[in-house]
């Protein structure tokens, strides 16, 4: 999917230049503000509202209904955030995500990655129906793959295990997965491949000693995504998943969305909790997102 | 290795490896159905089995379950474990577990999702059970369907009207209008007070936009006769252009359900609002009046000519038993948990959800408390069953007439015509 | 190995090579196959049977369903769910790259941003929905206290409750949720642009938007592309939002395919139906996606 550019020759060089240093940094001024005001305005959409979760989190009950409510509030209170630290509930909640999400991840990434592979660098009738096959298993409404779903896994007594959920989160990950990757891997040029045939390199040995090397950052950043998509499901999660290993979704609105009311400060504050380790996760590992997305690092 | 292969081989080889695949899932061995055990049969007298409640993962809720649950465990040596789903899901949840017997035991159900869940074939007739432990008939009513006792009653009450007499005071109101007309002086007086005071807080959202029925019931519609549908009926017509008019003139707001009508009156920025008794626990806490509390009453809601009864709808929660395993040991457990003469004490003194027994009823503690004597005299005593709770589809017919009355709310259809949309709707649901 | 442009994988790698390649296929194949077609062709077997959830058996009505759906609703559920799924494709699409520009200059604290913008993104969705149906709650919610406030309007507005507002209160709900990942995506397809590339434009005279268009762009073409279609899909299928917020009212304005065929499951119990109108929806789908990577793929090799 990637266009061929052919770099142009470049013109002398005068003076020894930083490498990835973007050529907008010798711009006028008005990129600067035009950057600046695209950071105010989307950045703000982006930002207000988890100011908003914030303070809301930090409401006390009394004040959660109150109108207008108050912008900037003196009266704030850390009970509720308090009141997250003895529930060992939650934290039972964020466990069961964060494995399932992560094998999830694991299991999607290398079944996948094999999928990409052979979608990538070989030609053979069927390729492209196969490829539409696994792109549209993704479109399938989900509250209807679930009655059959839960009929499969309770036929074999997989109902309410960590193994059901991973499975039917791989109806929407594995797709996903396997798109990224086939761009990944369509980038990397066949002369490395060509040339550890030449050195008598079996087709296995090949993935595992001369692509797999290579694509780190492409495997993580799939990986990571097909985390989010399991990290964020909620129908199938609730359903397959029984009172022990429900994950954080579930789990959150069965906590603070009651019959009576729903704790909005106590829900916002777990929210915030439970997402913060994922979101230092993410940007520890931003790197390789970059990398990983583009192949970079793969030039001749 | 470069053996050869044709490339039709190739195609059927794979062609065979996603058939079997989808071969396996396919033929997974069907669970099994289950069947009514003999009331002998030491199965049925299994002593570990689920307990399924949404009440057990709510914050007040949840340790008052709990204390009974530890309550009946440590006399009776039993093992309850507990089964929940948030209160909005768990009906879908439940159906489902029901369905394919992956729950033995006991469930609290919401009274409206009896028929619903009845309709799956799997619970046991508590009649027998029922006998003599001394139920009111409204509460053992809540719990029929077809006939069949299928629930014991563990709280029964109604979604009423309630009050805020201090708003009431200031505006005026000395006596709880009887007629619908007093009622519409009363809300236009009470919009005097400005301040953007919501005279009703009404349901206003299609969620909960089923609470018309009852004022259709007000104006004279008996919303269904025998397995006729008469919503259409001008009678129904009349009650929402009544509404429509309110919406109109600002006497009731616009997108209000259930929790924000709750949120609205204790904020004191609502003076009337519908609830059952349970709502008022979430009412007080959420309001920044410490005194609020006293400031609840509950009225009876106006009728169209003198000497028609109040309508209210009934409201409460059951337990129902599913047929099969530790199907005894569960019948004895929810016969405790519903009029045990201790157990019921204490969930109206921690929940303030009023009992079902005679003998619970007349207990100093509930005729002692102002606000649930007063709603169950004004409310409770007349209230009656939502018609359509009898089919399993009642959910999809509410929703069918919650979108006609919107759509009359946001001026897109008339009321005639919407009504005869809604009716002809319901009527094609029931088949 | 002196390319510097990578090339496409060449053909002739044998029919053995051919086998091989299926073999990788197969087990992602078989995964699929049993959790993912099994129950889609059973749930679209359904649509041609009358089946309730709750009672047992079934029996055939050949295309009754699919009639009853085509007559009814299908019209307003395609044009609500085409609005929704475009609407929080593009929108999204348009702040995320607008961001990833910006975050590509060198300007302070663009690392914190970074991390700071994908908290969107990160929270659980489920816990969005109900974030914003908070802030669009007509009678407490921060959009009207704010608004009011700053006298733009003069009394509550019931966003929810309104047909015009509630589409767009759900797709701003969903684009707030999804802007992040498309704008890590395009801003890591920015940092790999060879600023050599934009040298030489800018010393044959192209100025900053001729540069965006005939260099940033193209070479962005994959990204945006995988970006496009994967939010596409699946703002197609989604749910949750538009469930929590607003039910698919008022007056079933804001209902999508996804909403129907959950309602018409749950609450009705009407699995034919449902199966009928999934089918109506993958066949929809299908041909937009073919349609779209036809148009993409038309510069791939064969």
């Amino acid at each position: 999917m990637t266009a061929t550019v052919e770099a142009p020759p470049a013109p002398v060089e005068v003076e020894p230049r930083p490498r990835r240093r973007s050529p907008l940094d010798r711009e006028r001024p008005g990129v600067r503000v035009a950057a600046w005001a695209t950071i105010v305005v989307f950045g703000g959409f982006g930002l207000l509202p988890v100011y908003w979760m914030l303070t809301t989190a930090l409401t006390p009950d009394g004040k959660v209904f109150a109108y207008p409510p108050a912008l900037f509030p003196t009266d704030v209170t850390f009970e509720h955030f308090a009141a997250l630290a003895g529930n060992s509930q939650l934290f039972g909640y964020l466990v069961n995500s964060a494995i399932v999400s992560s094998v999830t991840a694991v299991l999607s990434v290398v079944v996948s990655a094999y999928m990409a592979y052979s979608f990538s660098k070989f030609r053979y009738r069927g390729r492209r129906s196969l490829m539409y096959l696994v792109l549209s298993s993704q479109m399938f409404p989900q509250a209807l793959l679930l009655v059959t779903l839960y009929a499969l896994f309770d036929a074999y007594d997989l109902l309410n295990t960590y193994t059901a959920l991973v499975l039917s989160f791989t109806t929407f990950t594995l797709p996903l997965c396997v798109w990224m990757l086939k761009g990944f891997f369509d980038t990397i040029p066949d002369s490395l491949i060509e040339a550890a045939r030449i050195d008598g390199a079996s087709q296995l040995r090949i993935i595992h000693s001369v692509i797999v090397p290579l694509s780190g950052p492409g495997l993580i950043a799939a990986g990571l995504f097909a985390f989010v998509r399991g990290w964020n499901d909620f129908i199938f999660a609730l359903t397959l998943a029984g009172p022990d290993k429900q994950t954080l979704p579930p789990g959150l609105t069965n906590t603070y969305l009651g019959e009576a009311q729903t704790a909005w400060p106590e829900l916002m504050a777990a929210s915030l909790v439970v997402s913060l380790p994922v979101v230092v996760a993410f940007i520890a590992l931003q790197r390789f997102l970059v990398g990983g997305i583009t192949a970079g690092a793969v030039k001749g | 290795m470069t053996t050869a292969y044709s490339r039709r081989r190739m195609l059927q080889l794979l062609g065979a490896a996603g058939l079997g695949a989808a071969g396996l899932a396919a033929c997974a061995p069907a669970p099994e159905a289950a069947e009514p055990l003999a009331a002998d049969d030491p199965k049925a007298n299994e002593k570990s089995f689920s307990f399924a409640s949404w009440t057990l993962n709510e914050e007040a809720g949840k340790p008052v379950v709990q204390g009974l649950i530890d309550t009946v465990t440590k006399k009776d040596g039993l093992t309850v474990s507990g089964v929940s789903y948030p209160y909005n899901e768990y009906l879908n949840q439940l159906t489902l577990q029901v369905r394919g017997d992956k729950l033995a035991g006991a469930a609290q159900l919401d009274i409206a999702w009896l028929g619903a869940l009845a309709s799956l074939g799997k619970l046991r007739d508590l009649g027998p059970a029922a006998e003599g432990r001394g139920y009111t008939d409204t509460a053992l009513a809540s719990g029929k369907y077809d006939g069949r006792q299928l629930g014991l009653p563990w709280t029964t009450g109604a979604i009423g009207l309630v009050s805020n007499k201090d708003l009431l005071a200031q505006a005026g109101i000395t006596k709880a209008p009887e007629s619908i007309e007093d009622f519409e002086a009363a809300l236009v007086e009470l919009k005097g007070l400005g301040n953007g005071i919501v005279p009703y807080a009404a349901s206003t959202k299609v969620a909960q936009l089923k609470d018309i029925l009852v004022w259709m019931k007000t104006f004279g519609s008996p919303l269904l006769d025998g397995d006729k549908v008469t919503i259409g009926d001008e009678a129904s017509v009349e009650a929402v252009t009544w509404y429509k008019k309110l919406y109109d003139q600002k006497l009731i707001a616009p997108d209000v359900d259930r929790f924000d009508a709750r949120a609205l009156f204790g904020q004191g920025r609502a003076a009337i609002y519908d609830d059952a008794i349970v709502g008022k626990g979430a009412v007080v806490s959420s309001s920044p009046d410490p005194s609020f509390a006293d400031k609840l009453d509950p009225i009876a809601r106006p009728v169209l000519r003198s000497g028609d009864d109040p309508q209210a709808q009934l409201w409460g929660h059951v337990i129902v038993v599913i047929e099969g395993a530790a199907a005894n040991t569960a019948t004895s457990f929810a016969q405790w948990m519903t009029s045990d003469e201790q157990a019921t004490t204490e969930f109206f003194a921690k929940l303030a959800l009023p009992p079902t027994t005679e003998r619970g009823l007349a207990s100093d503690a509930v005729a002692n408390d102002p606000f649930t004597k007063a709603f169950s005299e004004r409310v409770t005593a007349t209230a009656s069953q939502n018609p359509f709770w009898r089919f399993p589809e009642y959910a999809q017919m509410e929703t069918v007439i919650a979108e006609q009355v919107q759509a009359v709310l946001i001026g897109s259809a008339t009321p005639a015509d919407a009504m005869r949309t809604a009716g002809q709707g319901v009527q094609a649901l029931i088949k | 190995m002196s390319t510097v442009a990578p090339r496409r994988g060449t053909p002739g790698q044998g029919l053995s090579g051919g086998v091989f390649a299926v073999l990788l296929v197969l087990p992602g194949l078989a995964l699929l196959a049993a959790v993912v077609l099994y129950p889609l062709v059973s749930s679209l077997v359904t649509a041609f049977f009358e089946q309730s959830l709750v009672a047992p058996g079934r029996s055939f009505v050949g295309f009754d369903n699919l009639a009853a759906v085509l007559d009814s609703d299908f019209l307003p559920l395609l044009r609500q769910t085409l609005v929704f799924t475009v609407g929080t494709t593009l929108v999204p699409f348009v702040i995320g790259f607008g961001l990833a520009l910006a975050l590509n200059t060198r300007i302070r604290g663009r690392g914190f941003l970074r991390g700071a913008l994908l908290l969107p993104w990160l929270v659980p969705a489920v816990v969005t929905s109900f974030l914003w149906m908070w802030i669009f709650n007509a009678n407490y919610g921060v959009a009207n206290g704010v608004l009011e406030t700053l006298g733009v309007i003069d009394e509550p507005e019931a966003w929810l409750s309104s047909p015009g507002t509630a589409m767009a209160a759900v797709i701003i709900a969903k684009t707030w949720a999804s802007f992040p990942w498309m704008m890590v995506m395009l801003l890591a397809g920015l940092q790999t642009v060879p600023p050599e590339l934009h040298e030489a434009a800018q010393v044959d005279g192209a100025g900053t938007v001729r540069r965006f268009r005939s260099v940033t762009v193209p070479h962005l073409r994959g990204i945006i592309g995988l970006v496009v279609l994967l939010e596409l899909i699946w703002n197609f299928q989604h749910f949750d939002t538009i469930y929590v917020m607003t039910g698919g009212g008022p007056a079933g304005t804001t209902e999508t395919f996804a909403v129907a065929v959950y309602d018409t499951f749950y609450k009705g119990h009407d699995l034919g139906r449902a199966g009928a109108i999934g089918l109506l929806w993958m066949v929809l789908l299908l041909v937009l996606v073919v349609g779209y990577l036809r148009v993409v793929d038309r510069e791939e090799k064969p």
